[in-house]
């Protein structure tokens, strides 16, 4: 949004109408009846080949200090253009142009010998990435202290660990001082602290007013790290503009069920289900985007098909983040019976869901009470059955239910730990 | 003095097309030279990385192949050496740039190939990687060559051998040899890519042309037995002109050889515009090939 604010900023770089064409090899179909002549043809020339654009048309601006990103599925042509931007393979049609130095921090630890010493590795590989021997001289205690190698750094890195070894790589590679940086898919190294020191550092540079490219799958990262985006979608470029927009589309395109209705009688299930019902269906209602507020009800039609008589059937519906992690859970006590050969509809509302603001898959497992009062799996869907976005606009204080005198914020969490104690001491 | 050179970089404008038209590339090779200088410190430490002796190895591989050659030639086949120099000498005077041609040659026509994995992650002028590897090599002969001087030394008390006064030449002349196995190299190095039949072919033509090249043998003694009709094999073999020349520098009285001299000027001003262009060609495109 500060892109529209303040354009005056020079354009760094510009890409015209980018194209990269592959050829691909396809094995040739034989047809049964071939003659002699054409066998022999065939082994002699047994693949055709076949044009496949990676990229196409693609064309957009960066001002100075942009941080744009580039969401995708895999596919997309998100390193390509990467690729083809750091000049590391050229373009079939189209023209960028770009001022001052363009570095990529692609994969770390290219170019890193496992002959060579920690210290000898910085040298070149920073000399790899376009550094001179006066800039990693000045920069060389930085990057040891920052990849915590310590007294290491004089030992040949087959030695080390495969932590040291991408601890050392991203000190290196962060530490250059392009005009331009390129980051794909860098962040997702280390452990966990270091993966936090990797992020810190790279919104320093973000925030340094450093023009930035970003290719990343965390949408989370991204936006923390940029200010506007473009959504590439089977070479082509779908949008160019806002980051929360780009990542709705992405979430689109990612998860094709950002749909309101979906079979469900096809999609994996795991194991150990007992399996006298099938849910065939599911019907998101009244919601075409299925973007909902805080108190706003996630309605659906589940249908369901009775295989086996099953007694006393309710339904859970499970809430679950992007990385798996169970957020909420909702429980519908049925209770219901259903006779073998039946095809009916449950209708389903989850009023005031109270979720804090984010994205939500949306898991469904039908269950069964038994009389000795545990529960059976009928079925269930893994991992999702359709997603939901619940907006961060709008009612974002609401009133916890058990607890009418206080306020939640949506953006806490979504569920509120009860039993704490504490007091002031001293 | 920092700040000013930045700001120089920063207005640089890089405009990428389709074509392959790049007018920077001859300026990036300028701004990428220090990592030319690395890759060659890298091919020189990690070679004698783990090994007791070290450095040494690049001393004793050539003293052993001419101790060998002197044998072989001098003493078995008793072939005459090269005006008055001993036969150690010429031997050693001729490996030297034998080898720079050889070792040239085999690097850059798998240039590629050999740095592959880099090139397709990072960007720098792609012929930094051989040139870088040519670096060593050079230092290599110039190691070799302060191991000719101690020969030419311990000769000199032996049996009273002067060098010529040329001598001085000859660290500059190994350019020569060099710069003719480097381009031709080049030149080879795309096709290198799609028929990797020239990794294979390529050693085996390297350890035939040191047999066709009078590297253990004198140039005056191979023109004068060879039967009339193979001479040219000789007398036009750019190869034999550099390491004639070589000699030329340190033998007093060898007889400098023009044909062949003459032939490989020739195949060095065409071989560097050809070997660069088809090199340009090649490092467009093999990043999607390899």
């Amino acid at each position: 949004m500060a892109a529209q604010l303040d354009d005056n900023r020079p354009v760094i770089m510009k890409v015209d109408n980018i194209g990269k064409k592959y050829r691909i090899k396809n094995l040739k179909t034989l047809p049964a009846d071939a003659g002699k002549l054409k066998k022999l043809g065939y082994h002699l020339k047994k693949y055709q080949k076949n044009d496949f654009w990676a990229l196409k048309n693609i064309s957009f601006e960066i001002r100075q200090g942009d941080r744009l990103a580039i969401v995708g599925r895999n596919g997309a042509g998100k390193s390509t253009l990467l690729k083809l931007i750091s000049r590391i393979t050229e373009p079939t049609e189209g023209r960028i142009e770009y001022y001052g130095r363009v570095a990529a921090m692609l994969e770390v630890g290219t170019g890193f010998n496992p002959e060579l010493t920690g210290r000898e590795n910085v040298y070149l590989n920073g000399a790899i990435l376009g550094m001179t021997k006066d800039m990693i001289d000045e920069r060389f205690d930085g990057i040891v202290e920052f990849s915590e190698i310590g007294d290491f750094i004089d030992t040949p890195v087959k030695r080390y660990s495969s932590g040291m070894m991408v601890r050392l790589a991203f000190a290196v590679a962060s530490t250059m001082d392009p005009d331009i940086l390129i980051i794909d898919e860098v962040l997702s190294v280390g452990d966990m602290k270091f993966r936090e020191k990797c992020l810190q550092r790279m919104n320093e540079i973000a925030s340094s007013g450093k023009t930035i490219l970003c290719v990343s799958h965390v949408m989370n990262i991204i936006r923390g790290l940029c200010n506007r985006a473009i959504v590439l979608e089977h070479g082509r470029m779908i949008y160019e503009g806002e980051i929360e927009q780009a990542i709705k589309l992405y979430n689109g395109i990612h998860e094709e069920a950002r749909i309101t209705s979906r079979d469900l009688e096809n999609l994996p299930r795991p194991r150990f289900l007992n399996e006298k019902m099938r849910m065939l269906h599911v019907d998101v209602l009244e919601n075409r985007n299925c973007i909902y507020n805080w108190d706003e009800p996630i309605r659906f039609l589940l249908r369901v098909e009775t295989k086996l008589d099953a007694e006393c059937v309710s339904l859970r519906v499970v809430f679950r983040c992007d990385n798996g992690t169970p957020a909420a859970t909702a429980f519908l006590p049925l209770r219901a019976d259903f006779k073998a050969g039946e095809i009916k509809d449950i209708y389903v509302s989850v009023d005031r869901h109270n979720l804090a603001p984010g994205d939500y898959k949306v898991g469904l497992e039908l269950t069964q009470e038994s009389p000795y009062d545990d529960y059976h799996k009928v079925d269930k869907v893994v991992p999702e059955a359709f997603f939901v976005t619940v907006r961060n606009i709008g009612a974002q204080e609401h009133v916890l239910e058990d607890d009418s005198s206080r306020l939640w914020i949506g953006s806490w969490g979504n569920s509120r730990i009860m039993d704490v104690t504490g007091e002031v001491r001293g | 003095m920092r700040k000013k050179k930045k700001t120089n970089v920063s207005n640089l404008k890089t405009v990428i097309e389709a074509n392959g038209k790049n007018r920077q590339y001859w300026i990036d090779i300028w701004r990428y030279r220090g990592l030319a200088f690395n890759l060659a410190k890298r091919d020189i430490t990690v070679r004698y990385k783990q090994t007791v002796i070290g450095l040494g190895w690049s001393i004793i591989n050539p003293v052993l192949n001419m101790l060998i050659m002197t044998f072989i030639f001098g003493s078995v086949a008793n072939l005459s050496s090269d005006g008055s120099a001993p036969y150690s000498v010429m031997v050693y005077a001729g490996i030297i740039p034998w080898t720079l041609f050889a070792r040239n040659f085999t690097l850059s026509s798998a240039a590629f190939i050999k740095s592959a994995a880099l090139m397709k992650k990072v960007y720098f002028p792609r012929i930094i990687a051989p040139l870088g590897e040519s670096i060593a090599a050079l230092i290599d002969a110039m190691i070799s060559f302060m191991i000719l001087l101690l020969i030419i030394l311990i000769s000199h008390f032996t049996s009273g051998f002067v060098p010529s006064w040329r001598i001085v030449l000859a660290p500059l002349l190994f350019l020569l040899p060099a710069v003719l196995g480097f381009f031709t190299g080049l030149f080879l190095s795309p096709a290198n890519i799609r028929f990797r039949d020239l990794n294979q072919a390529i050693p085996f033509l390297i350890s035939l042309g040191q047999y066709v090249t009078p590297v253990g043998y004198s140039f005056a003694e191979a023109c004068q037995n060879v039967p009339e009709n193979f001479r040219f094999v000789y007398e036009f073999n750019p190869v034999a002109g550099v390491i004639n020349l070589i000699r030329w520098c340190i033998i007093p009285d060898n007889a400098f050889h023009w044909p062949s001299f003459i032939s490989a000027l020739v195949c060095i001003a065409i071989f560097v515009p050809v070997g660069i262009a088809l090199f340009r060609k090649g490092e467009r495109t093999f990043v999607d090939l390899v």
